[in-house]
């Protein structure tokens, strides 16, 4: 199935979030990710919804029945040719310092802490598809806990 | 000034004169002071689920009146809000304007789960077109203008106030200022566009020309926006016939005739027919809902379509259209009329092809109607409807219940007064009928109001006898009795192989009932009997019930089977021929 990006800008009021998700359950997906922030402008949110649909009509569905709320300014699906979606992970590994070198340079990460000689605290940012990488890479055996924000995308 | 004061001004700002409701802790306040100030006319209900749909008959049959009125329905916190909820979630179906006022506990206790507290903003949101909870009294007024006009601009729709206890006895700051003529709600995200946009009614116009084949579609749209006349004028002068959906009858005159009547499920053999083979439909205000079209993948393969719609999110749900208007249905008409372009095409075969479908039934249908009974000697729905269309003319107004005989209603009674009928469509609720011919009937007291219903569907509001025994209301109620879930039943009889489970009802002396509440009541058995009762209804100043016993094995046909498309109508009586079963029979009726 197509991963979509659906962005919306809304209204920061309480109950908002609410409407939307109550929506996407009526039409019955799962969301896949769902991000929230504030946008340029006061009182604008800025949400973000990735989920699974090969159907380009029931997107369009989708989008106009959250435009019709009157809490939502305006909403649209991103695609990936012409948009940037990103993602950041925080990482909790135990694994050698010598064997994380190896990925300097390949894959944009910082360390935020070693906690001791072999476990440490990475942030790890791009796209999906770069940190499902990295992890396979680095070897998911490694890998002690795992928070990722979900994805925010941003029209080129 | 107080909350539960503003609250009440501005619903006098926005011309509001009766309020349908039932008191109770959260809102006894609002209610003292209501009474205090003796401006509006309060009904009470005898449950809030009959408050709900009197509200609805409010706005829908004032809707083409001079003086457009939005109904107002009042109740307390907990039970009496959700008892709510299934008349709001009817409105947002069927896009009906309405506000519901609830009260809420007081703040300092909202999620405590106090006495009496639900989460109404959390039940309603997605029954309803918006949702508020005002939290401090100087929010009220602004409250109550903004839910005002969102219920009543661009697609209709319901919308809940909860108002704590607390708000409604507060008090604004001496500087408290609100100026009601000059608000207008700030609402970036409302999205209201009547005009319609140049390009695509140039594109239709050419569609419209060019057809051989068209039908145009009168939905709901053209009543809310008081467009039958428009319609009927836009249709004559390019000669298309007119199908309606369930709540476009009574737009255009039922006998006009350009008119197919009603398409669908229950639609005529006319309409049906004539949109599996039309190469264009022009439709107006409307959803293309299941009710309508059937199996989607089979609907009206080889037509562009053209819609117009006020509501963008309706436009492609169901249907792909060719050309798309996102526009108020009125303005729309009212550009296309004023097109040089348009021409009247005579259409010499497409009109042939109608009047042979128009035949497909007819004449079976004029003879089951003047019989008036069934096999077992019992009378037919059909021919009660019928001969009250015969003596009230078609003008009166019309409010079925839901079921067989709400269909009847629909297909046989002569409708010659626009906005004359009101029915619970999308929902399809039950018990929908009384309380709303109340509404109705404060709406527009002159004209007469027919309340219609089932056996099954007259018992589950029943108890609004009081409240028309109370305002001394002048309501006809017909029960058309079949001693059974008549419209389930047919459903069972065509493809459950006439098991009828759940089906059969027991009801009680439906005159000891009236008795009970001091309405006149007639039964009548006999086809000889039907107009004089319905005469002696029609005469008599005041509410009154006439009790039908109707044949239960009669059916309403054609009937296209729930998930079939429109080749599967059945048109002829089970036993007569055996009828077609469909696979899909898992849907509710
Ligand atoms: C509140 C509600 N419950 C159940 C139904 C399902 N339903 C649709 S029609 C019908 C039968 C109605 O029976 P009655 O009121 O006697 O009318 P008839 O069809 O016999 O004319 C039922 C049960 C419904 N529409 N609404
Ligand atoms: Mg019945």
């Amino acid at each position: 199935m197509k991963r979509r990006a659906i962005l919306a800008f809304m209204l920061d009021r309480p109950g908002v979030l609410n409407k939307v998700s109550m929506l996407i359950r009526k039409k019955m997906y799962n969301v896949d990710t769902l991000t929230v922030c504030s946008s340029r402008i006061e009182g604008i949110s800025r949400m973000t919804i990735t989920l699974q649909e090969d159907d380009e009509a029931k997107v369009d569905q989708i989008i106009k029945q959250l435009e019709k709320f009157t809490e939502v300014v305006s909403a649209k699906e991103l695609d990936t040719d012409h948009s940037y979606w990103r993602e950041v992970a925080i990482v909790k590994l135990e694994v050698d310092a010598t064997h994380l070198e190896e990925f300097h340079g390949r894959y944009n990460f910082e360390v935020l802490d070693q906690k001791s000689e072999d476990i440490h605290i990475l942030q790890v940012a791009g796209s999906t598809r770069r940190i499902d990488a990295f992890l396979d890479e680095v070897g998911q055996e490694h890998i002690i806990e795992i928070a990722r924000t979900g994805v925010t995308a941003l029209e080129k | 000034m107080t909350g539960k004061k503003l609250l009440l001004r501005a619903l006098k700002e926005k011309g509001v004169r009766y309020i349908f409701g039932y008191t109770g802790g959260a809102i006894m306040p609002v209610f003292d002071e209501m009474d205090k100030l003796g401006d509006f006319h309060f009904v009470m209900a005898r449950h809030e689920q009959g408050a709900a749909f009197m509200s609805q008959g409010i706005s829908r049959a004032s809707l083409s009146s001079a003086e457009k009125q939005i109904g107002v329905c009042m109740t307390t916190s907990g039970p009496g809000a959700m008892n709510l909820a299934t008349g709001i979630a009817d409105a947002y179906m069927d896009s009906v304007p309405m506000l519901a006022v609830t009260g809420q506990v007081a703040t300092g206790v909202i999620a405590t789960d106090a006495f009496q507290e639900s989460d109404v903003v959390g039940v309603m949101m997605p029954i309803c077109k918006q949702t508020y909870m005002p939290l401090d009294a100087a929010d009220v007024e602004q409250t109550v203008h903004e839910a005002i006009y969102v219920a009543t601009t661009g697609r209709g729709g319901p919308v809940v106030i909860d108002v704590p206890k607390d708000v409604q006895n507060q008090l604004v700051a001496d500087e408290y200022q609100f100026d009601a003529k000059s608000f207008r709600p700030t609402l970036p995200g409302f999205y209201y566009h009547p005009t319609p946009a140049r390009e695509p009614l140039q594109q239709a116009m050419e569609l419209i020309n060019r057809s051989e084949r068209p039908v145009m579609f009168c939905g709901h749209g053209v009543i809310n926006s008081n467009a039958g006349e428009l319609l009927r004028k836009f249709a004559e002068k390019v000669n298309i016939p007119i199908a309606f959906t369930l709540h476009g009858i009574s737009a255009v005159p039922a006998d006009h005739p350009l008119s197919l009547g009603m398409m669908g499920m229950h639609g005529t053999v006319e309409a049906n027919r004539a949109i599996m083979e039309a190469d264009l439909l022009i439709s107006f205000g409307m959803r293309f809902a299941d009710r309508v079209t059937g199996k989607l993948n089979e609907y009206a393969q080889n037509a562009d379509v053209i819609h117009v719609e006020i509501d963008p999110s309706e436009i492609d749900k169901n249907v792909r259209t060719s050309v798309a208007i996102n526009a108020d249905v009125y303005r729309t008409l009212h550009v296309l009329l004023g097109d040089p372009m348009l021409t009247y095409k005579p259409r010499r075969r497409w009109w042939e092809k109608i009047e042979s479908f128009r035949q497909v039934m007819a004449e079976d249908l004029r003879q089951e109607i003047e019989l008036a009974v069934g096999d077992g000697g019992k009378l037919l729905m059909k021919s009660i409807i019928d001969k009250l269309s015969e003596l009230t003319g078609g003008k009166d107004l019309i409010v079925p219940d839901v079921g067989q005989h709400q269909m009847m209603a629909a297909r046989f009674y002569n409708y010659q007064t626009q906005n004359s009928w009101f029915a619970s469509g999308g929902a399809g609720t039950m018990g929908a009928s009384l309380p709303m011919a109340i509404g109705v009937k404060f709406a527009r007291p002159a004209e007469r109001v027919w309340s219609i219903s089932g056996d099954g569907g007259f018992q589950m509001n029943a108890q609004e006898l009081g409240t028309i025994m109370e305002q001394k209301l002048d309501v006809k109620i017909l029960i058309l009795n079949n001693g059974y879930l008549g419209m389930v039943r047919q459903w069972q009889t065509l493809f459950f192989d006439g098991r009828y489970a759940g089906t059969p009802m027991q009801s009680p002396d439906f005159g000891l009932l009236a008795q009970a509440y001091g309405i006149p009541y007639r039964k009548v058995e006999t086809p000889e009997d039907i107009a004089p009762a319905l005469q002696q209804a029609i005469d008599h100043q005041g509410a009154m019930v006439l009790e039908f016993i109707c044949d239960p094995s009669e059916v309403i046909l054609p009937m296209v089977p729930s998930g079939g498309g429109f080749e599967d109508m059945i048109v002829k009586r089970p036993g007569s021929e055996q009828p077609e079963t469909s696979d899909s029979n898992g849907e509710e009726s």
